[in-house]
């Protein structure tokens, strides 16, 4: 479904990915880790249209979607969410979900009930007519979920939506990216909560230094020398154990 | 219609009586205050479409004003034509001065477009203040009167009605931004545009779109405004005190609100030629005490209602919503 071979994007004499290959199957759950600064967000951008690759193709559905502006990427059904959310603050929670809906929705009335329907599958039923800016983080973070699932994409690339929260905010939204990869929707998911993507994911990706160090179940990649060496440390495998 | 909001029935509320008034009052003054409250309102909806709707701030409106002024002077003065004809020309070449506006848009944000645009409307003025042979410079155009609707030389009662069509139907177009696919879509790029784009919206092509609409409505707006006036003096027109007053109706009013323009046109405007015809007799410096009065509101709308007049009526409606329940 999304192919990346050998993707590479500079800023001046800093390389912040140098050439990521990944292949991402429909029905995938893959997670992408790595410390802060690897490049996972910088390797979204890429894929999302944000940055231009310097190198490589990014292939979506058999398309070289590399460099194509962010609007035309959703269109074509990959969606991208923010590790800094970026609600719509001034609108209600369910016209920020309405503004994803009428991407494929013509009629406002049909987008709305559309919008209706995802914020109750996210959970944000009871906060629907809140302004988006009054939400506390975790809420924030589901409305981001929310407004790209509305947008109907066939893979969802989440960045972070975990980080931040509160435990039971964390297993909430664990619950409900299960709810969504159950559903049949293949997701791309970055985080640095370790823990957490060891019981999410099927398959992750390790960055570090821009680099994709490893790749396997989670089970593989914990047990990677080069993994605990670069960002698990001896203690994790430890705790693991 | 029991469903519309009351900030809808307000708006019809006053358009009602603006439509009664000349029934019943034939005071020139009055009918002249009238015209130009409904103008000036109605040019600050135009401004609002770009400056509140896409998020937009322009201080260079006057050129799309003057653009419309000189469009139909031009053709009335010069070429003897109707100033409709005048009007349409002035559309086009705004559309295409909009354009250039709204690409500038893309690669400037707030302060830094905003200036971009006083410079655009500066060249303007500078243009037509020198271009003698063709414009008159700064001598400004004289706009003949002709009676009739073709040739739009009408009198008070006539030019009530026009200007409360064109603030109809720009009510009506600020309406349609609150309600449509585009006006959701163009609310999503103006409060983040990565996330609008995310979410496959095309922002740049958009806020084109919004900017060029909000130039168009400001030449028409320009175009009734030199036929009614009969007078068009380039460093009027092209002025950033134009620009400025489009600008501070709109936030006196409420930035993004239908309403909101017009109310803050009927404060400043009325407030304004109360003022004038008060201390224009006088022979001391009380001329210019209009201008302190203009800024006094912007501080005390700035200080005490951030959200302009609309969005103090909503907070009362909604405090008396809940003394209610």
């Amino acid at each position: 479904m999304l192919t990346l071979e050998r993707v590479t994007k500079r800023f001046g004499g800093l390389t912040a990915v140098r050439d990521v290959s990944l292949d991402v199957r429909r029905g995938d759950l893959l997670g992408i880790i790595g410390p802060n600064g690897a490049g996972k967000t910088t390797l979204f951008n890429v894929i999302g249209g944000y940055y231009r690759p310097d190198g490589g193709r990014v292939v979506f559905d058999g398309r070289d979607v590399g460099g194509r502006p962010p609007h035309v990427i959703c269109r074509l059904g990959l969606t991208r969410t923010f590790q800094l959310v970026k609600p719509f603050g001034n609108l209600s929670v369910v016209d920020n979900v309405m503004i994803g809906a009428l991407t494929r929705l013509r009629r406002v009335s049909a987008a709305r009930l559309e919008a209706e329907r995802v914020v109750e599958t996210c959970g944000l039923a009871p906060h629907a007519h809140a302004r988006a800016r009054a939400l506390p983080i975790g809420l924030r973070k589901r409305l981001e979920v929310a407004r790209a699932l509305a947008t109907r994409p066939r893979l969802l690339l989440l960045d972070e939506v975990m980080a931040g929260l509160t435990p039971s905010e964390l297993t909430g939204i664990i619950e409900l990216i299960r709810l969504l990869h159950a559903d049949g929707l293949t997701l791309i998911v970055i985080e640095h909560v370790m823990a957490a993507m060891m019981r999410l994911a099927q398959r992750l990706v390790v960055l570090h230094h821009g680099e994709a160090i490893a790749e396997g179940t989670p089970a593989q990649v914990a047990r990677d020398r080069r993994v605990i060496d670069a960002y698990l440390g001896d203690e994790f495998v430890l705790a693991q154990a | 219609m029991a469903s519309l909001p009351p900030r809808r029935w307000a708006a019809l509320a006053l358009l009602g009586v603006a439509a009664l008034l000349p029934l019943v009052v034939r005071d020139a003054f009055v009918l002249d205050s009238l015209i130009l409250i409904l103008m000036w309102g109605a040019l600050s909806a135009a401004w609002n479409v770009a400056g509140g709707y896409a998020g937009q701030v322009s201080l260079g409106h006057a050129a799309f004003f003057g653009i419309g002024a000189y469009s139909a002077a031009l053709m009335t003065a010069r070429f003897h034509q109707s100033p409709w004809l005048g009007l349409l020309l002035g559309v086009v070449l705004s559309i295409a001065a909009g354009g250039v506006i709204g690409y500038l848009s893309n690669r400037l944000r707030g302060p830094y477009f905003a200036l971009s645009t006083i410079a655009f409307s500066q060249v303007l003025l500078i243009v037509a203040s020198r271009w003698r042979g063709f414009t008159a410079g700064s001598e400004g155009i004289p706009v003949p009167f002709r009676p009739g609707l073709w040739t739009l030389g009408l009198g008070h009662v006539a030019w009530v009605y026009v200007a409360l069509v064109v603030a109809l139907v720009y009510y009506g177009v600020q309406v349609w931004l609150e309600t449509s696919r585009i006006g959701y879509q163009l609310a999503g790029v103006r409060e983040d545009e990565d996330a609008a784009e995310a979410l496959g919206i095309a922002s740049r092509r958009l806020k084109i779109r919004a900017v060029t609409l909000s130039a168009a409505m400001t030449a028409v707006g320009g175009t009734f405004w030199a036929q009614y006036v009969g007078f068009v003096d380039p460093f009027y027109v092209f002025s950033i005190d134009l620009s400025i007053r489009f600008a501070l109706n709109t936030i006196i009013g409420g930035m993004g609100t239908a309403l909101g323009p017009f109310l803050g046109s009927i404060l400043i405007t009325s407030l304004e030629t109360y003022l004038r015809a008060t201390f224009s007799g006088l022979k001391t410096g009380f001329a210019g005490i209009y201008l302190v009065i203009y800024g006094t509101a912007l501080i005390l709308v700035v200080r005490f209602a951030p959200e302009g007049l609309t969005g103090v009526a909503g907070r009362l409606g909604a405090w008396r919503a809940r003394a209610d329940a």
